[in-house]
């Protein structure tokens, strides 16, 4: 193992002195408290897997492993991995690479192999099971790990191809929504985890062996199952190092990037602003809509916000009257929001990289330069609403005015306490994002910390006007709030904007420095 | 003749300037002076604080201790103002990857304050005069590395600026393209621009520059015309060799 350990003292190395430069302080923060929350659960589990177990344990495994496999597609964000890209130009076996790459699939679940320690641990602890029933749970984690290996493989390729990455990517997310709707009707859930399909799958086998039921059985399922997943995700891995990215993703020579109606669009800021606002914006929104990643975000948000919620919302326990069946467009757009909240809000210099020092060097105010960042953000969140409620018109769901002014009012009312706490974030956390990359290399629970920590936060105003409307049964009263809310929102945004560009100022060989970071042989 | 160069005020005049990183100095004590119209060459080895000098200059990094005047004015006091009279070449990572060539030209027009219709005429012309008027509609990402500097100087000179800042500029440029880059360069300090370049391509400092500074260790060992560089040397190769003090292979390795 040679070569492996030499990549990852490689990576140890490129890690600390990134961190010794820049500080763990805002990153050690949030793990407390997300991994916290997660240990937490872990001991929960440990609780219920200690004492004797009623019930099929199925289920518990079924949302692991669609935590461990589903989760990284929908965050687009599968963790860290090889950059097999600088490594191939080595001479490392193929063996070893694979080897790295399958343990790094633990970045992009940590917090399922918590709560599994946990159920180990309960396992042990329990006097009705035997010790070595833990031998399921250390199975059913590496069949995981083998299992997200081709996984990640094989849409990393497919999002690759230029002329399939949308289209693939669209089709992705109706399989992925497929299990998230199955989950909505408790029926459904049933049939996955039992009958009809008696204990075959990893998850109902691995089940039966903790529990003790016809273990024999139940290690052979888990062993094919392992097998299986071994032989795919290798396969798939020997496919991505023979993969050519770069010819995937070529352009015909004689294609036009500035043609007609898409130049049109890219105009429409300059047409309302004056430069150099609207030559940022016009630049924001070029790029913005040509880098891959951002795109994928975007039709996500939109697409994967309609699968998942409108069922939720209309489903069986989703009546018109429920609060998702009342409120679905308000919820989809803001879960929108989620999804394009790193490249908008959270990161926004992110995917300029090096080049964000334009910014600095050219005559123009940086508190300009926020607010164009700000600006563009706000037009693609508009957009992506526009587009939400005028698929959801035609689909014939209840639309009427007063939903599209709530929807836009509190998107907008949350959007400008993002854009306060994404603009510090910007300047004092800068991080370079490869806008070619479809899938962030960082964890998917990384995503979700920040969203954990920040999101309760933002969402408190928006909440006091839904509370409002509750409270006294009137429109009025949930839009006074809301302008409320707005008039604070723009003292906080203004507050934070002048606090933002000071630290710019202050900060800026460091942003620079650390836009400029290029990746090690591992990118997280 | 000159269209800037009536001033007498240096263009570059810098006093003292030093750059701690962690106690240790990038620059150390660099005092320096250029005249208006002149082709300034900045030399120094690997890692003797010429891009620190250079970051310093633009802006970017603001020193520990000294003073900058860009053009007459105090920096970073007067930022904006030199700004807006400074042309930069960077690296080549200044460039936006998801821009086409024309479009990322006609961007930083606009930043420096052109009229949008000004911009993008002169975005075209430029386009044609860096001969990449074939690449126009191509992203930036998909440039070769010579095409991504041509299309930094090509945005570097749309607003007819007095100074320009260049950091490598003739770095992965073939002949074709570095004889053309020269000549353009060498007509802007014709018409009383200066410009003030790093360079490891010695051959090219030598043949355009009037005056040369050599940086060592963050110290300035020489500074003065081409001629007074040379000395009793032949070429600028072994003037600046023995101002930095390095010799020939010392040792050799017996694996190798």
């Amino acid at each position: 193992m040679n070569q492996a350990g030499a990549i990852l003292w490689a990576q140890w190395r490129i890690g600390r002195s990134f961190f010794m430069r820049r500080g763990i302080g805002w990153a050690a923060i949030v793990s407390v408290i997300w991994y916290g929350f997660w240990v937490a659960a872990a001991f929960a589990v440990m609780l219920l897997t200690s004492s004797p177990i009623a019930g099929s344990l199925g289920g518990v495994f079924l949302l692991v492993f669609l935590y461990w496999q589903v989760v990284p597609v929908l965050m687009a964000a599968t963790g860290a991995s090889l950059d097999l890209r600088k490594l191939q130009a080595y001479p490392i076996p193929v063996g070893q690479l694979f080897g790295l790459e399958v343990m790094l699939r633990v970045t992009a679940a940590i917090e399922v192999i918590l709560v599994l320690t946990g159920a180990g641990i309960g396992i042990l602890r329990n006097p009705m099971l035997r010790a070595w029933n833990v031998l399921a749970l250390l199975l059913f984690g590496i069949f995981n790990l083998l299992l997200g290996v081709g996984l990640r493989d094989t849409i990393a390729r497919i999002l690759a191809r230029r002329r399939i990455r949308e289209a693939a990517f669209f089709l992705l997310i109706l399989c992925a929504a497929l299990p998230r709707l199955l989950l909505t009707r408790r029926r459904s859930f049933i049939i996955m985890t039992s009958k009809p399909w008696p204990g075959w799958q990893p998850w109902t086998a691995t089940a039966d062996f903790v529990q003790g039921h016809g273990q024999l059985r139940s290690l052979a399922i888990i062993a094919a199952w392992l097998a299986a997943a071994g032989l795919f995700s290798y396969w798939q891995f020997r496919r991505t190092i023979r993969f050519d990215a770069e010819a995937a993703s070529a352009r015909p020579s004689s294609a036009s990037r500035t043609s007609g109606l898409l130049e049109r669009f890219f105009r429409i800021p300059s047409m309302l602003l004056g430069d150099p606002l609207g030559a940022l914006v016009e630049k924001e929104v070029r790029f913005l809509t040509r880098s891959p990643r951002f795109r994928m975000v975007f039709l996500m948000g939109f697409t994967f916000g309609l699968l998942v919620w409108l069922p939720v919302a209309m489903g069986r326990q989703g009546s018109a009257q429920s609060f998702l069946g009342t409120n679905y467009l308000s919820v989809v757009s803001v879960y929108s929001l989620v999804l394009l909240s790193e490249a908008c809000f959270w990161n926004s210099f992110g995917f300029d990289r090096s080049a964000a020092q334009i910014y600095f060097l050219a005559p123009v105010a940086f508190s300009r330069v926020m607010m164009g960042k700000n600006l563009s953000a706000l037009f693609f969140i508009g957009l992506e609403i526009g587009m939400i409620a005028l698929v959801c018109g035609l689909l014939g769901m209840p639309l009427s005015p007063l939903m599209l002014a709530e929807s836009f009012s509190v998107t907008a009312v949350i959007s400008t306490f993002l854009l306060a706490a994404g603009n510090q974030l910007s300047i004092r956390q800068p991080r370079a994002m490869n806008p070619t990359a479809s899938f962030r290399s960082g964890a998917a629970g990384r995503v979700q910390a920040i969203l954990f920590v920040v999101w309760p936060i933002v969402f408190v105003p928006v909440g006091l006007a839904y509370l409002a409307r509750y409270a006294f049964a009137s429109e009025a009263a949930f839009f006074g709030v809301l302008a409320l809310d707005a008039a604070i929102g723009a003292v906080v945004y203004k507050l934070s904007l002048d606090s933002a560009v000071a630290a710019a100022e202050r900060l800026k060989e460091q942003m620079v420095t650390a836009l400029s970071r290029g990746e090690g042989p591992i990118t997280a | 003749m000159s269209d800037f160069s009536r001033d007498t005020t240096p263009a570059i005049e810098v006093r003292d300037l030093r750059k701690l990183y962690d106690q240790k100095a990038a620059v150390d004590g660099l005092t320096l002076s250029v005249p208006r119209g002149c082709f300034f060459g900045f030399l120094g080895p690997n890692g003797a604080g010429k891009t620190t000098t250079i970051k310093m200059l633009m802006g970017l990094a603001p020193p520990t201790s000294g003073s900058i005047r860009l053009l007459g004015l105090p920096m970073p006091e007067e930022g904006l103002a030199i700004k807006r009279q400074i042309g930069l070449v960077p690296d080549e990572s200044l460039l936006f990857d998801h821009l086409t060539g024309g479009e990322f030209i006609e961007f930083v027009g606009r930043i420096y304050g052109l009229e949008r219709a000004v911009a993008r005429e002169r975005s075209q012309e430029l386009l044609n005069l860096f001969e990449l008027d074939d690449a126009s509609r191509k992203l930036i990402a998909e440039y070769s590395k010579g095409m991504r500097k041509r299309v930094a100087m090509a945005a570097a000179l749309i607003h007819r600026p007095q100074l320009f800042l260049m950091d490598e500029p003739f770095e992965g440029v073939d002949a074709v393209g570095a004889r053309l880059m020269k000549d353009i360069l060498l007509e802007q300090v014709r018409h009383g621009a200066t410009i003030f370049l790093t360079s490891h391509v010695l051959e090219v400092v030598e043949r355009l520059c009037d005056r040369v500074a050599i940086i060592n260790e963050g110290k300035l060992v020489q500074e003065g015309s081409m001629e007074e560089l040379r000395g009793s040397s032949k070429t600028l190769e072994d003037a600046f060799v023995r101002a930095v003090g390095v010799g020939t292979m010392r040792e050799t390795l017996d694996w190798l």
